[in-house]
């Protein structure tokens, strides 16, 4: 009874082909729209190394002047004075690793004529942060704790740079230069997946930075500091900071360095004693007119903050979600009209013999086909969809990123395919109910003596 | 074979009540051919339905086969008509996308048969109207008499008791009703039970028997003339 079934839903649905068409665009349109909505906010709910993002802290301390306004999260924090963060890496914290970053840029170059100078952006950093974020190297590896302290020279490329200066070989070794330095290369990075590009806090989607050097180099070479500088009012143009003034800089209450410390849960509160002691301890030097507050913020918490802040997913996805109703809804009246205008056969074959339960079951199978159909079409709409969004994110960002930059937050990955699927029938199916439970109680009488 | 005692139908709605039926009290025999004729309205094709199981009643019993369906559910009146009735309807209703192959095939598929069987049996009934070298074709292909034959073919294809029959001729002219009749009467000799509701005097004198429906009331004519020979005796 199954195949006959199938057979007669399969001929309905050639019965005028035309309703069934618009009845696959309008689920497929709607679906698509909806799946494209669905993924870019999938994407953008995706937390960076998932397995450690509750580890990962970000850390604040609030040496901010007495009149400033409260702060409810860690948006609304500072980050941290270069001599705070020179303190934090001094503490006597066993097992906690520590890290801190911030952004320069430069050019870099190689000897070979033929490769042009490329403007990059640097993070200067310390060896912790690839330990710490578990960065994944294709050649060599990060520098060491000498390299930190002695200011060396050394340079870790990002997969992208490699291949531009040195085609993609093993460049560990060799040298580059940034700006006038030269520097040696001591590891390069593989492709580093960040759902969200956290360590600077920009929280954009996009792949890691063009370089990685020693924040002592940094400093020591006096390369421009691309960063805010949130200073007590008595600081005058703190504008000034980002390519002068590094010894006032450096002793200055301006803070703008991210910093951030792997803290496993058993380290936790011991890190936030010492925290509390160390702004006690500089309270005594007068610093810290604040209560002693500090803020550490793990990589989840910092996305639900900022995902809250964004908004237009969420907005969009309200959208889409009404859009996708609205289309189900004029399925679901064309799926009625066309079961409608077969009662007449259906009180035949009910009058020959036809359980309701057979005629139940192929109208069943007539809707999760249609809503098959439609899911296909909707991933379709989807991939079209997705690939509109790509070029308004480029737009948006003025082309400053690159669509191989923002390509892995706009596409469809198996998980969300199937959720397409399911979305697609069983939406079908339970608008569909309607339609079926009318036609499944024509009554086998109704219709016999009309001619 | 048939039998209705005290069986009545009432139409409702939330503001009237329609008797179609009152206290019917009949019995068919096995292989009679029974005419039901009445003026429009008058209740016959509401006597053709609670005959065929297509409606349900409000009172007394009906015994179908000597087995009482007052009180059966929804699959088992299905399977029961499929099983026992073959239906013959005045517009034919034959599904104007089939063939007449498959058309035959409907009520067949209904009750289980495998392909072989339903193979046999689709040609056999086919053979019975004498349409078996048309069995490819669509009903829109047939004139009016051919396609009550499908019709007929599908009725019987199951090998029904009984075959309920709704005006069959009521669509057709002289000479194709004249087909059809003799196709009834055949059919009938070898066995079958007929019931036929028509408005032709003519066609309903051919059957044994004539029950007449007026207002929803059964006069079965041949229980009639029973009774007065009874008392003349």
């Amino acid at each position: 009874m199954f195949a006959y079934n199938l057979k007669l839903a399969f001929k309905s649905l050639n019965d005028r082909p035309s309703l069934t068409i618009l009845m696959v665009a309008a689920i497929a349109v709607g679906l698509g729209l909806f799946m494209t909505m669905l993924t870019l906010s999938h994407q953008a709910g995706k937390i960076p190394m998932p397995h450690i993002s509750k580890q990962i802290h970000l850390v604040q301390l609030d040496n901010r002047e007495v009149t400033a306004d409260e702060a409810e999260n860690f948006n609304q924090m500072v980050d941290l004075t270069y001599q705070d963060t020179q303190n934090l890496l001094k503490l006597p914290s066993a097992g906690v690793e520590q890290t801190l970053a911030w952004n320069t840029n430069g050019i870099l170059n190689v000897e070979e004529q033929e490769i042009q100078p490329q403007r990059s952006s640097v993070v200067a950093t310390n060896q912790a942060f690839f330990t710490m974020f578990e960065v994944p190297f294709l050649y060599g590896e990060g520098w060491d704790s000498d390299a930190d302290q002695f200011s060396q020279a050394v340079i870790v490329l990002s997969k992208k740079s490699n291949d531009y200066l040195f085609g993609g070989i093993n460049s560990v070794g060799k040298q580059v230069r940034l700006n006038t330095h030269v520097l040696t290369v001591i590891g390069v990075l593989d492709d580093w997946f960040l759902a969200r590009k956290f360590y600077d806090r920009s929280y954009y989607q996009a792949w890691p930075d063009q370089a990685f050097i020693p924040s002592n180099f940094a400093f020591d070479s006096d390369l421009p500091r691309n960063a805010r500088f949130d200073c007590w009012s008595t600081t005058t143009n703190p504008g000034k900071f980002r390519t002068n003034y590094l010894t006032e800089l450096k002793t200055s209450e301006c803070a703008w360095i991210t910093f951030w410390a792997k803290l496993p849960n058993h380290n936790l509160e011991d890190y936030k004693t010492q925290l509390g002691q160390y702004i006690d301890s500089q309270k005594r030097l007068g610093r810290f007119p604040r209560e002693n507050q500090y803020f550490l913020t793990n990589i989840n918490d910092q996305l639900e903050v900022i995902s809250n802040m964004i908004g237009r997913e969420q907005m969009l996805g309200v959208i889409s979600y009404m859009f996708f109703a609205v289309c189900l809804i004029n399925a679901v009246s064309i799926l009625l009209a066309k079961f409608m205008r077969r009662t007449k056969e259906v009180s035949l074959r009910r009058a020959l013999g036809a359980k309701k339960r057979t005629i139940l079951q192929q109208h069943l199978i007539e809707v999760v086909f249609i809503g098959i159909i439609g899911g296909l079409f909707g991933i379709l709409f989807s991939y079209i969809g997705l690939q509109a969004m790509l070029r308004v994110s480029l737009y948006a960002s003025d082309y400053v990123r690159t669509a191989a930059d923002l390509m892995p937050y706009h596409q469809m990955d198996w998980e969300m395919i199937m959720m397409a699927f399911t979305v697609s029938v069983s939406c079908t199916l339970l608008v569909g109910l309607y339609p079926i439970w009318r036609i499944c109680n024509v009554s086998p009488a109704s219709q016999l003596k009309a001619q | 074979m048939l039998k209705m005692e005290n069986v009545s139908k009432i139409y409702r709605t939330n503001l009237i009540e329609t008797h179609a039926l009152r206290k019917v009290d009949l019995h068919i025999g096995a292989g009679e051919f029974v005419s039901v004729t009445g003026p429009s309205g008058s209740g016959k094709t509401t006597f053709l339905n609670l005959a065929g199981l297509l409606e349900t009643f409000e009172e007394g019993d009906f015994y179908l086969d000597g087995q009482n369906v007052k009180g059966l559910n929804d699959n088992q009146l299905s399977e029961l008509r499929n099983e026992k009735i073959g239906f013959i309807f005045q517009s034919f209703n034959l599904l104007q996308e089939l063939p007449l192959f498959d058309n035959v095939d409907v009520p067949l598929r209904y009750r289980g048969f495998n392909a072989k069987e339903r193979k046999d049996r689709i040609e056999n009934a086919l053979e019975i109207v004498g349409l078996s070298s048309r069995m490819q074709h669509l009903p829109t292909q047939l004139s009016g008499g051919q396609q009550q034959r499908v019709a007929i073919a599908r009725a019987i294809a199951g090998q029904p008791k009984f075959l309920l029959a709704d005006e069959p001729t009521g669509n057709l002219d002289s000479l194709m009703a004249q087909q059809v009749m003799e196709l009834l009467e055949k059919i009938n000799q070898q066995g079958t039970t007929i019931i036929m509701v028509t408005h032709d005097d003519q066609l309903a004198r051919r059957a044994h028997r004539n029950i007449q429906i007026f207002d929803g009331q059964v006069s079965d004519l041949a229980q009639d003339q029973t009774d007065v020979l009874i008392k003349s005796e």
